[in-house]
C-alpha cells in the first residue's frame, strides 16, 4: 500500500523556511531589547526616518495643493505676506518697547537670543504617534525634567514632559486619554477639568446653566492664563443636566515641528511624587 | 514575495502613516502572515509607548496586536485543516 507522506505543517515555519513574520518579530525584539536598555542611541538612530517620514508628508502635501486653485492660493498667499508684516512691526515695536523698560528698570535686556525655555524639535507627533505622545529632540542634557511643560507657538500649552533621556524626552499631550487638566473656559472663567479624548481633542462637563457658546476659549493655569483650546462643539442631551464640550487645541498637533519646553511650577511637584519613591 | 511586503509595509507605516492605516494594512497583512499584527503592535509601542505618562497603564497596541495574531492562527488552521480533509 502506497503510504501518502504529508509535510508537517507550522504556524510559524513555513516550508520555505522561516516565515516573514517570524523574521520581523525578531527584528522587533531586537529593537525593542535596544529601546529599553539604550532608548538614547535608539532614538539618535530612529530620528532621521522619523525626519525623512515628516519631509516626505510635506513634500506630498505639496503636491497635493499644487491642484488646487491657483488664483485663491495667490490670494491666500497675498494675504498672509501683508498680516507677516505687520505683525513684524508690531514685534520690532513690542522687542523695542521691552528694551526701553528694561533699561528704565534696570533689569537685563531680554535679546533676542534669549529664550524663556528650552527650544526642542519635535521627531514624532500625532497622528503617527498613537498614544497622543510627542518625541522631543532634547533631553537631560539640554536641562529638560520630568514634570516640564511644552508649549506651541504662542505660548498655547499642550502637554507635560512624561519620559526623559539623554537627549530626548517624551511629551504626553493634554489630549492624551485619561490625561485630566484642571482649567476654566469663558469670559466668566468657569472652573472646569479638561480630559483628554485622544486623537488631539478634548472634552469636557459642565452645567447646563453656564451659558458657554461655541468659539468660547479654555484656558489652562501657566505664567496667567494660557489658551489651551476652544470650544467647536457642545453635545447637548436633554434629559443631562450637563453639557459635553468638545474642546478642540488652538496648535495644529499633526503638523508641529518644535515647542518651547519650560517649568511652570505646577505639575512638578506631582512628578517628584512619582518619581521619587520615598515619598 | 506579496507577504514580505505586505510585512515591510506594515513596518514602515507605523513611522510613516497615521496609526488608523497602520492598523488597517496590519488586519490585511494577518490573512497571509498572522504574526504581522503582533508584530506592529511591538513595533509602535516601542516607539510611543510611556509607561510613565499614567494614561494607559499596559501596552495596548501590543494587547490588541497578540489578539488579531491568535485569532488569524485560530482562522488560518481551521482553514487548513479543512483544506487537508477534502
Amino acid at each position: 500500500m502506497k503510504r501518502t507522506f504529508l509535510a508537517k505543517r507550522n504556524l510559524l515555519l513555513s516550508s520555505a523556511g522561516i516565515s516573514w513574520g517570524f523574521f520581523a518579530l525578531s527584528g522587533v525584539m531586537f529593537v525593542l531589547l535596544v529601546r529599553l536598555f539604550a532608548p538614547n542611541i535608539f532614538w539618535f538612530i530612529l530620528a532621521p526616518v522619523f525626519h525623512g517620514a515628516d519631509t516626505l508628508a510635506a513634500q506630498t502635501h505639496i503636491v497635493f495643493s499644487s491642484f488646487s486653485d491657483a488664483a485663491a492660493l495667490t490670494l491666500q498667499n497675498e494675504q498672509l505676506m501683508n498680516e507677516n508684516a505687520v505683525l513684524s512691526n508690531e514685534n520690532q515695536a513690542l522687542i523695542a518697547k521691552t528694551n526701553t523698560l528694561s533699561a528704565l528698570f534696570s533689569s537685563p535686556a531680554i535679546g533676542s537670543n534669549k529664550t524663556s525655555g528650552i527650544l526642542a524639535g519635535v521627531v514624532a507627533h500625532p497622528p503617527e504617534s498613537p498614544y497622543d505622545t510627542l518625541v522631543l529632540a532634547a533631553g537631560t542634557n539640554a536641562g529638560i525634567i520630568l514634570g516640564m511643560e511644552a508649549f506651541g507657538m504662542g505660548g498655547v500649552p499642550l502637554g507635560v514632559i512624561s519620559s526623559v533621556f539623554d537627549d530626548f524626552s517624551y511629551v504626553t499631550l493634554f489630549s492624551a486619554p485619561n490625561m485630566v487638566t484642571h482649567g476654566w473656559v469663558g469670559h466668566a472663567n468657569v472652573p472646569l477639568a479638561i480630559v483628554g479624548s485622544g486623537a488631539g481633542v478634548m472634552s469636557a462637563s459642565l452645567s447646563r446653566s453656564a451659558n458657554i457658546m461655541v468659539g468660547d476659549m479654555v484656558f489652562a493655569p501657566g505664567p496667567g492664563a494660557l489658551p489651551i483650546g476652544s470650544i467647536t462643539r457642545i453635545d447637548n442631551d436633554p434629559t443631562a443636566p450637563e453639557v459635553l464640550l468638545r474642546v478642540t487645541p488652538m496648535v495644529n498637533l499633526f503638523s508641529i515641528t518644535w515647542v518651547v519646553v519650560r517649568d511652570t511650577g505646577i505639575r512638578l511637584p506631582n512628578a517628584f511624587l512619582i518619581a521619587t519613591s520615598t515619598l | 514575495m506579496i507577504r514580505g511586503l505586505l510585512t515591510l509595509l506594515t513596518l514602515s507605516s507605523v513611522v510613516f502613516f497615521p496609526w488608523q492605516g497602520t492598523v488597517i494594512l496590519a488586519i490585511a497583512a494577518s490573512f497571509v502572515e498572522p504574526l504581522v499584527p503582533l508584530v506592529a503592535g511591538i513595533f509602535a509601542d516601542t516607539l510611543y509607548y510611556t509607561p510613565q505618562a499614567q494614561t494607559y497603564a499596559l501596552p495596548i497596541f501590543s494587547l490588541y496586536g497578540a489578539a488579531c495574531a491568535a485569532i488569524a492562527f485560530v482562522v488560518r488552521s481551521q482553514v487548513m485543516t479543512s483544506i487537508m480533509k477534502k
